[in-house]
């Protein structure tokens, strides 16, 4: 007989009388844990070429323990992934869009083999927050750590939303995947793209328009952008269930304990194709390119110098800047463009191989190599490096425009 | 404010007084004071001081204790016919949970005084008390084994620990 899984009922109360109960599986607990390999010096790994079908194996050892563990290339994809930030699920999904398949023992099989050989730990899960940990005897840090989690706290979300993304579907969500939808989707860009071109060449007369209240105006442009962070996620989650696959979440948190967002959970997708794959990816951040569009026409239809022409131009720039930040893979932080780019290349732990591998060349642990992998890891770390730079100082210099 | 006869009734479905004559339980009903809550409000909290037992009337309360912040582990639902917060009574120890009101809740209440004269008036009715409080908490510590085993098969499954092969 298969034993059920263990549950526990845990009551959650919330600031004011009421509170939750929550009924909490086992096999959640599971899947949200994040295992973490011991420090990289306590192991080393050496790879086993087979003389027989030509498969790669590799030997794991634990220097402490003196002891020895054999992986399959499969095996030593998930021990890569084991770095303590992400979850059992998150390594599943990366394992479907490496090799295509999934055996759901192959996961729970590997942890037992680890934890035997003592190859996992268990530290805290971010860096600031182990900085914090180390230091929790000074009244300040005891704050932060105190703010951090009351943040990471103010989460509302709901795992029942399924129903009502299918029925926003059909309701004519539907519509937003139609030819019809992508051919005004590029008419509205090429339109709004002219505008924009337009509103630049008038640039300081168009900012002129804020006056005297520009951090006014650029904190309401924030306000209203937040909101569309809302639309890009509802977006996504339309297009998830266009493809016939399950939405298991939608809600708003602090992201690392500090940046507000909103966030929908479509990891479903990836049992579909990759072409599904893509367009749910990419239907997000086409919000930004619709309303950013719709905002330059505003603000080219406004008065010059206005401080209506002003705002709407401002908005349209963060939202065509929100639309390059999502499709941008570049930029170390797993965005839309991101999540399509090494969909498309197959290479799903790239930024966690490419930070690896420019950790190891900094360090002298690695040599510069001219091989395909290592060259595109590089680029990667490249890339990303130079492109955080840019847009950080352009947001200053547009910052100080716009107030000057 | 229930009438006299209710709480008789409400008294008779306490499983601590099954063994009690008539006129001991209305003697007994007379000396309890009444206490209603109303939907989520808590009663006490784990930690509070308190040398009162609660009978419940009708309602149900939630019994829970911390495990971290504002997350507490739900130890028991208890409704209508049952009793809780006797260990407070017994030995004067702080709160050992919170109970809060799962619903709206009418609870006849019992404190150390009536207890004391339960037992000088009616020996043989305290004795009952008492035994049938025995087989209560007998029952709560086989549903307390099962719990621990539960929250201990909840930790091995959550994070894959193989213990048998260790």
């Amino acid at each position: 007989m298969t034993e059920r899984p263990a549950k526990l009922e845990l009551l959650v109360r919330r600031d004011d009388e009421s509170f939750e109960v929550r009924e909490i599986g086992s096999s959640l607990g599971f899947i949200q844990s994040r295992p973490r390999r011991i420090a990289d010096g306590a192991f080393e790994v050496s790879e086993v070429k087979s003389r027989v079908a030509g498969e790669r194996s590799f030997i794991l050892k634990n220097r402490e323990t003196e002891r020895f563990l054999l992986l399959s290339e499969h095996e030593k994809f998930l021990w890569e992934q084991m770095d303590g930030t992400t979850s059992l699920q998150e390594i599943a999904t990366a394992y479907v869009l490496t090799y295509g398949e999934f055996d759901f023992d192959v996961i729970p099989n590997l942890i037992r083999k680890l934890q035997r050989a003592q190859l996992l730990t268990l530290t805290p899960r971010s860096r600031l927050r182990q900085v914090l940990a180390r230091n929790r005897r000074q009244s300040v840090v005891q704050v932060v750590e105190k703010t951090l989690t009351g943040l990471e706290r103010i989460t509302v979300s709901s795992r029942s939303v399924g129903p009502f993304f299918q029925r926003l579907h059909r309701w004519g969500g539907f519509l937003l995947f139609t030819r019809a939808a992508a051919v005004a989707c590029l008419a509205l860009a090429v339109v709004g793209g002219v505008a924009a071109v337009a509103l630049w060449r008038a640039f300081d007369d168009v900012f002129s328009g804020f006056g005297g209240h520009a951090v006014r105006g650029v904190l309401l442009v924030k306000l209203l952008f937040f909101g569309s962070v809302a639309l890009h996620q509802l977006v996504h989650a339309l297009a998830c269930v266009h493809h016939g696959r399950r939405v298991r979440e939608f809600g708003f948190t602090f992201l690392h304990g500090f940046v507000p967002t909103f966030y929908v959970d479509v990891t479903d997708i990836f049992m579909a194709n990759r072409r599904a794959r893509v367009v749910t990816a990419v239907s997000g951040p086409l919000v930004h390119l619709v309303l950013g569009a719709g905002w330059f026409l505003v603000a080219a239809s406004a008065p010059v110098g206005s401080f209506t022409q002003a705002f709407a131009a401002a908005s349209g720039l963060i939202q065509w800047q929100a639309l390059a930040l999502s499709l941008y893979p570049f930029c170390f932080i797993e965005m839309d463009g991101y999540h399509v780019f090494v969909d498309v290349l197959g290479v799903p732990s790239l930024k966690h191989d490419a930070l690896a591998y420019a950790k190891a060349l900094l360090t002298g642990r690695a040599r510069l190599q001219p091989k395909r992998l290592e060259t595109l890891w590089l680029g990667y770390v490249v890339l990303s490096t130079l492109s955080i730079a840019a847009f950080i100082v352009f947001n200053v210099w547009l910052v100080v425009t716009a107030i000057s | 404010m229930s009438t006299p006869a209710e709480r008789l009734a409400c008294l008779r479905d306490v499983r601590l007084f099954t063994a009690f004559a008539e006129t001991d339980l209305a003697a007994l009903g007379q000396r309890l004071r009444e206490r209603t809550l109303r939907k989520n409000q808590v009663l006490f909290r784990e930690g509070d001081p308190g040398d009162e037992m609660f009978l419940i009337c009708h309602g149900a309360v939630l019994v829970s204790k911390v495990v971290k912040g504002k997350v507490e582990q739900l130890l028991n639902r208890i409704g209508p016919g049952e009793f809780f917060g006797e260990m407070s009574l017994l030995d004067g120890s702080p709160r050992s949970g919170t109970i809060q009101a799962e619903t709206d809740t009418m609870l006849l209440v019992l404190d150390r005084k009536s207890l004391n004269q339960l037992i000088e008036v009616s020996p043989h009715a305290a004795a009952a008390f008492f035994y049938a409080m025995v087989h209560v908490f007998i029952e709560r510590l086989r549903k307390s084994d099962v719990r621990l085993t539960e929250a201990t098969r909840w930790g091995l499954e959550a994070t894959g620990l193989d213990v048998e092969s260790r």
